[in-house]
């Protein structure tokens, strides 16, 4: 099934030298008419729709251009790019690059929601895949946070896998189900989504290296539970990265653009988005900057500062997010949130709950 | 397929570049090579092959992998947290902010002025990790490793009686009579390995030490080191060496706690800062150590009273609460919060019955 909330945005070009391809390969194969059933979504409305556009049979849908259907039938394009996918899924054997072409369908962009709103209006809607993303910050600003709630949003929400590296000792699982418990009380449903991510802990570079490198040769195929891995967090590249360094040493550039690659590289080729967490320093004029310098900048894609937000009176949760880098928005937009939002009703976390419970007793 | 490349290894630099320019890139062109072909070929001592391969080829096989980095899913980690448990402060308004005490398995860092209560804090800590189970304790050990020679073994003694009269008082079946007649102040005495380390040489090479030492007594689950400050701050002038054997350190504490599943609590100064026109005191040794433990609590005076900050915790909002350090240790500030207080078990499966009888006296 897929998910909703995963949007689809496919790469036009793409898209189009994928189709010429299967022009050629599909001639003479079986035609496989529309019909209600034949997979989820295609309702009989949407068949209707698209005999009006003269799409008739399994073929003429995948091959045609679906921004244009959907503006000549009037249905929805995500919609429509959902049954896309799901028939070319299905009828894998009809065209000769079908495999591929589904690979490649599949591998088109989704946005994972981070779980905070004014983080994703930042964001462009969300993490995207096939991309990296850092969060740099001082010592909890909430980069470990937000890391916690991709983590809780991907594996809840869209019923996804994580794979979650902490070089830090930052992960705290106690803390992932009480944000699950915010939003279910489902305790099955609670305890699917923390099997759905995998904890690797690593402490140096080394292991980190090694860590991705299995992560790449096994396909990211870890973890008992269904679904796919949909990202890849490490937190914090710094951690292990920053000693090694300058000074006199001069092999920490070196396994620092590895690590670069290896992240790049699984994002591409699992299209997993990929968020890693950096420290800061101060530049001469005392303004913060990302750490680990001028040759990692070049690595993700888009990066955000969180800072916390010194103001009397203000709560103590209270952060601020200002893009740096970003090849959708604006740069230094800014976004405040609050790491912990009062949760909607009375409803306190059964767990916080409890363990008040016994302390006090 | 075998990614495992010889430049990411954790081999001596020399020997990567002799290897790659005798052809070998990656785990997989060593699979068939016997050491003494590889000393010839790449023109290495007999020792370094020996190295190289079992470097090599434990990482590329997957069940060495298994073991060298565990890979376990949240809710794996979740049971792992419930069953480490937390070692009680005995102020249970601050084991309330901390979820159950000092954590099993995470590094904790106090900061605090001079004479605030860090080294007190630390004290009552190595007492109460050897509180028995029964109890609701951990039953454990100490390592207190002393950089400032802060260290007084009669506040030790006067901490331990009273954690055992506490403990009597408790008392009430005939397993935690039992557990008593070895909780004696003698047995506290000897359950805390106290280490002087005069500098930071010193203490680096102690932490080598310890892997080895925690591993033949599993039973210490608590590790001190009191100051991290003093032997940094004096002796390191250049501040991005220091920066860099710092975070360095952070790594391998971080790497001893997760690993050995002990609580390491670390100690460190207060220092004045100034910025725009404003100077306030903020922990020692600069903002990137800040992300050195994953959690920071405070310790600061305001007028005759002392209060406790958690300041950065990857699972419990921030907090003040006051505290006391009265002849018995470290307590709570007002009597009915202490009153409401027992050993305040932090692992709910450890704890027998609710203890709601017990006054301190
Ligand atoms: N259960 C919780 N409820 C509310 N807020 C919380 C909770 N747990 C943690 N926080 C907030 O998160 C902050 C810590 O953030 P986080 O762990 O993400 O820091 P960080 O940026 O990762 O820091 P570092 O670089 O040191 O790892 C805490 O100081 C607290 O304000
Ligand atoms: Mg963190």
């Amino acid at each position: 099934m897929l998910c909703q909330s995963i949007s689809p945005c496919i790469d036009k070009a793409r898209v189009a030298t994928l189709q010429d391809e299967l022009l050629n390969a599909s001639t003479g194969s079986d035609m496989v008419l529309l019909r209600e059933g034949l997979c989820p979504g295609l309702s009989e409305d949407l068949i209707k729709a698209l005999h009006g556009g003269d799409v008739r049979t399994v073929e003429d849908l995948v091959l045609s251009d679906p921004e244009h259907l959907a503006q000549k039938c009037s249905v929805s394009y995500k919609a429509l790019v959902a049954v896309r996918r799901v028939l070319l899924a299905q009828h894998t054997a009809f065209p000769v690059s079908g495999a591929d072409l589904y690979d490649e369908l599949l591998s088109s962009t989704s946005i994972l929601s981070t779980g905070i709103t004014s983080v994703d209006n930042l964001l462009d809607s969300g993490l995207y895949t096939g991309e990296i993303t850092e969060l740099c910050g001082g010592p909890g600003t909430g980069k470990t946070q937000m890391c916690f709630s991709v983590a809780v949003n991907v594996a809840h929400e869209l019923k996804q896998k994580v794979m979650y590296i902490d070089t830090n000792g930052g992960i705290c699982a106690n803390r992932l189900l009480q944000m699950l418990q915010q939003k279910t009380v489902n305790t099955a449903e609670q305890m699917n989504a923390l099997q759905r991510i995998s904890v690797l802990r690593v402490f140096d570079v080394f292991a980190l290296l090694s860590s991705l490198q299995n992560l790449r040769a096994s396909g990211l195929q870890k973890g008992a539970v269904g679904g796919s891995v949909k990202a890849v967090i490490v937190d914090s590249v710094s951690a292990v990265l920053s000693h090694m360094l300058g000074g006199k040493q001069n092999e920490g550039m070196s396994l620092m653009m590895q690590v670069a690659t290896e992240l790049k590289m699984i994002a591409k080729d699992f299209n997993v988005a990929v968020l890693v967490t950096n420290h800061v320093t101060r530049d001469g004029n005392n303004q913060l900057k990302a750490g680990l310098g001028q040759s990692w900048s070049h690595v993700p894609r888009t990066r955000i500062l969180l800072q916390r937000v010194e103001k009397p009176g203000a709560s103590s949760s209270l952060r601020t997010a200002t893009l740096l880098k970003s090849s959708r928005q604006p740069c230094y937009m800014i976004e405040e949130f609050d790491l912990s939002p009062q949760p909607q009703g009375e409803s306190r976390t059964g767990f916080a709950g409890k363990r008040k419970l016994d302390t006090d007793s | 397929m075998m990614l495992r490349t010889v430049s990411s290894s954790p081999l001596a630099p020399s020997v990567k570049v002799r290897l790659i320019n005798a052809g070998f890139h990656t785990a997989a062109d060593l699979t068939e090579v016997q050491p003494l072909q590889l000393c010839k070929a790449a023109g290495i001592s007999p020792e370094e092959a020996d190295e190289v391969l079992r470097t090599l080829r434990d990482d590329s096989s997957p069940l060495q992998q298994g073991a060298a980095v565990q890979s376990l899913t949240a809710l794996d980690l979740l049971h792992q947290e419930e069953t480490r448990g937390s070692i009680v402060t005995f102020c249970s308004e601050l084991d309330a902010v901390l979820g159950g005490g000092v954590p099993v398995g995470k590094t904790t860092e106090i900061c605090g002025v001079p004479g605030v209560g860090k080294t007190q804090l630390c004290v009552q800590l190595a007492v109460d990790v050897q509180i028995p189970v029964c109890f609701g304790g951990l039953g454990g050990e100490a390592v207190f490793i002393d950089t400032e020679g802060g260290f007084v073994v009669e506040r030790l003694v006067g901490v331990a009686e009273a954690a055992v009269k506490h403990c009597a008082a408790l008392a009430e079946d005939e397993e935690q009579r039992k557990a008593l007649e070895s909780f004696s102040v003698e047995k506290i005495l000897s359950g805390v390995f106290l280490i002087r380390c005069q500098d930071h040489t010193e203490l680096l090479a102690e932490l080598h030490l310890l892997h080895d030492f925690l591993r033949k007594r599993p039973q210490v689950q608590l590790v001190v080191i009191d100051s991290v400050a003093f032997p940094f701050r004096h002796e390191l002038e250049d501040l991005s060496h220091r920066t860099r054997i710092l975070t360095g350190f952070s790594q391998q504490l971080t790497h001893l706690s997760a690993q050995h599943g002990a609580a390491v609590v670390l100690t460190n100064q207060m220092t004045t800062k100034v910025s725009s026109g404003q100077s306030k005191l903020v922990p020692a040794l600069g903002e990137i150590w800040g992300h050195a433990a994953t959690q920071r609590l405070i310790l600061h005076w305001e007028g005759a009273q002392r209060f406790a900050s958690l300041y950065k915790s990857s699972s419990h909002r921030d907090a003040t609460v006051p505290y006391h350090i009265t002849a018995e240790g470290f307590r709570d500030a007002s009597v009915s919060a202490s009153s409401a207080s027992s050993l305040s078990p932090a692992a709910g499966s450890h704890s027998k019955r609710p203890r709601t009888e017990h006054q301190h006296s």
